[in-house]
């Protein structure tokens, strides 16, 4: 089965910045900014209104009120220096396939890697950040051309820096970093983004008042906290909506089930749960109906297990991905660094909004639970890592 | 005029009657401890959350209780015998796995995939018990060494994504129930009670208590102190295979992030219940007030909303505070 492309804008967000790049290039006047004093940055105010374009339309999606994204400043960076000639080696610390995702982002890397013909010197970080330095060092001796790095914590920061200051370029691929002004560029799918407009679904889908409980992954994660602290601003502007519990289920499916057990005894009439990953969701729904009680509403980011269950529980939901396959977006970024095309300093990576109306343009019955909606890599690709 | 013998005698007589009632408060000690502290909560559940007391709250808590219960079962069998298996973890994950891949949701296959998980696990039980008898590796370090072995192996295996679904044949393992009942507290209640027979009835209990209070008295005695090294961490490896299959069957889907956490549950729910990290000490009832006191507690936690830091907090508070009665009790002796 296969995806609605019209409405699958993924990439084309990202597409549309590199092709503002000369519009952003030919502003004579453009005032030139630094990202940390390596980087030569012109400011691109047609880049920042693309990405308030991208909030809007996917607010719209949903139906909830319009927000401008977080304030930001983004710029076209001059890769001139980095420029040289391929075949490109890149080196690529990642996460490591410590689960579904972490393998269809892998796999969509390394399936870009293999179009581009570039060479990806590959480490591990088994979902470790102290691991991931020492994987930095590691790279670091085989001297690569470019970095693309997944960010496992704050803590290799110091070791990017390093990269930078030996002229390699760094492309940070799925995170946030605090300080970003030595990296070339970051690739992601907005936390804000999410977070908020999966807490406006919910506001507008109980009527702005009511009791709303909050699922988060792991305490201290960036992508939870980020997502949670953006969810959180948007219902505090709801006085009448209440926020009965905040809880943490690790993304462990199990876990989730616990929560969600203990959730259905003390609030077995919620008006909704927010909760930022498909894996609490099925605990949601999972609690819910074994408890014989009405599946409150729920959001979540888009797993096809997530989309079987609510499909057989007809369950009311929101949802948005945060698509594997940024990795390959990174990999065209560092590319192009490599080739002295201007990028710019942030790229927000575009991915589907829905709702349970569209869940059967989505749902892959064919494929695993595991799958991650909307699995943009060939059937090939998706058959051999057993997920379809 | 009294001898010294004499002297002796009284003075004994007099500490055996006083002696044995300090021994029986030393020894029940840290169990009653864990039982106050539950007493405590409940009494607190009453006042700040009586939803705590619904049939379903409790049920769900029992259920809870009876995956931990399993594990730490398996691990009280190690700390008797002064060692700690940091492998359960992994091996709650292989049984998932194993589900998932051999079965693809199958119900018809259940039975090869869980004698498939069964015997893995008692191959990585034998490879601990070799590694720790054999080898005298530290058993913090061999156990860990298997656990990455583990995980390494599943890694290889699915790609680090399992296919396949949980069969929903294994469902009654974890999510049924009998009547109000889980399923998972009565295969926990029933394990419990052939631990303790085991424990306290045979001789088989005689020398584990006897290996962990002292290897080397206890191998000059003649007892065969390596093989009953050696069957603990098979035993613990079994349970938990055993409750991996359980889980699986709760939540229905491979929970590789599980793998991580349930080590340190099963170890501190142990402890916490006053089984002694040295050997010789403890017991599996210890254990069970161990596992209710940690289940009741993040239970209450959860229910009064105190958020993931006041969690961590008191479960904290609640290991040290077990910890500190054992060491009181051990400089008392």
């Amino acid at each position: 089965m296969h995806m609605n492309v019209a409405r699958w804008r993924v990439g084309v967000t990202a597409a549309a910045l590199l092709g503002l790049i000369g519009a952003a290039c030919s502003t004579a006047n453009a005032p030139t900014s630094s990202t940390g004093g390596n980087q030569s940055c012109k400011s691109a105010s047609s880049l920042q209104a693309q990405l308030v374009q991208t909030w809007h339309r996917d607010q719209a999606e949903l139906g909830v009120p319009q927000m401008a994204p977080p304030a930001q400043q983004i710029c076209m960076v001059d890769t001139s220096k980095f420029k040289k000639p391929g075949p490109y080696h890149i080196a690529f610390a990642s996460q490591g396939p410590t689960n579904s995702w972490a393998v269809e982002y892998d796999a969509a890397l390394k399936h870009e890697a293999q179009t581009l013909g570039i060479d990806v010197l590959y480490a591990s970080a088994n979902g470790d950040a102290a691991t991931q330095v020492q994987n930095l060092q590691d790279l670091l001796i085989q001297k690569p051309d470019a970095l693309v790095v997944t960010p496992m914590g704050s803590a290799i920061e110091g070791q990017l820096h390093r990269y930078a200051q030996q002229g390699i370029p760094v492309v940070v691929c799925t995170g946030q970093l605090s300080d970003t002004q030595d990296f070339v560029t970051t690739v992601n799918r907005s936390y804000a983004l999410q977070g908020s407009l999966w807490a406006e679904w919910v506001a507008k889908q109980i009527g702005y008042k009511g009791d709303v409980a909050m699922l988060s992954g792991i305490a201290g994660v960036p992508t939870a906290e980020y997502e949670y602290q953006a969810a959180k601003q948007v219902f505090a502007r709801y006085p009448n909506i209440h926020i009965v519990t905040h809880q943490y289920d690790d993304w462990s499916p199990t876990k989730a089930k616990q929560v969600a057990d203990t959730l259905a005894v003390n609030y077995p009439h919620l008006n909704a749960v927010w909760t930022d990953s498909g894996f609490s969701a099925i605990g949601v729904i999972q609690a819910y109906s074994a408890a014989h009680l009405p599946i409150p509403p729920v959001t979540g980011d888009t797993s096809n297990g997530f989309l079987r269950l609510a499909k057989q529980y007809n369950v009311t939901f929101a949802t948005s991905p945060y698509p594997p396959e940024q990795s390959a977006k990174c990999l065209d970024a560092a590319n192009q660094i490599l080739q002295g095309k201007s990028v710019p300093s942030y790229i927000e990576y575009d991915a589907p909004v829905f709702t349970n109306k569209d869940v059967d343009k989505y749902f892959r019955p064919q494929c695993s639970d595991s799958l991650w909606i909307p699995a943009q890599l060939p059937d090939s690709v998706l058959k051999s890592l057993n997920l379809c | 005029m009294a001898t010294a013998a004499d002297r002796r005698v009284e003075e004994g007589t007099r500490r055996g009657w006083l002696g044995h009632g300090r021994e029986l408060l030393r020894a029940g000690r840290e169990p009653l401890a864990s039982l106050a502290g539950v007493g405590l909560v409940l009494l607190a559940a009453a006042v700040f959350a009586p939803h705590f007391y619904s049939v379903q709250n409790l049920s769900n808590v029992v259920r809870q209780m009876g995956f931990l219960c399993v594990v730490a079962l398996g691990q009280t069998f190690v700390l008797l015998v002064a060692g700690i298996d940091l492998s359960v973890g992994g091996l709650q994950g292989l049984a998932m796995v194993a589900l998932a891949q051999i079965t693809h949701g199958r119900d018809a296959a259940l039975l090869p995939a869980i004698g498939f998980a069964f015997l893995a696990g008692a191959a990585v039980g034998l490879v601990n018990a070799a590694l720790v008898v054999g080898r005298r590796v530290p058993p913090f370090v061999a156990t860990f060494a298997t656990f990455v072995l583990v995980e390494g192996l599943l890694l290889l295996w699915t790609g680090g994504a399992p296919s396949g679904s949980i069969p929903t044949g294994i469902q009654v393992l974890g999510a049924g129930s009998v009547g109000p009942i889980p399923v998972p507290s009565l295969i926990a209640a029933g394990l419990v009670l052939i631990a303790a027979f085991v424990l306290r009835r045979t001789g088989y209990g005689l020398f584990v208590y006897a290996t962990g209070a002292n290897r080397l008295a206890a191998a000059m005695s003649g007892l065969p102190t390596k093989r009953v090294i050696a069957s603990t961490y098979v035993i613990s490896a079994l349970l938990a295979v055993l409750a991996g299959l359980m889980i699986s069957g709760y939540a229905g889907y491979v929970d590789t992030y599980l793998t991580q956490s349930l080590n340190l549950d099963s170890i501190a729910a142990a402890i916490v219940g006053g089984t002694s990290l040295l050997g010789g000490r403890g017991g599996v009832f210890r254990t069970l007030a161990g596992v209710l006191l940690i289940s009741v507690v993040v239970n209450f936690m959860v229910i009064l909303n105190a958020g993931q830091a006041g969690q961590l907090l008191i479960e904290g508070l609640v290991i040290i505070l077990a910890v500190l009665l054992q060491m009181r009790g051990r400089v008392e002796r």
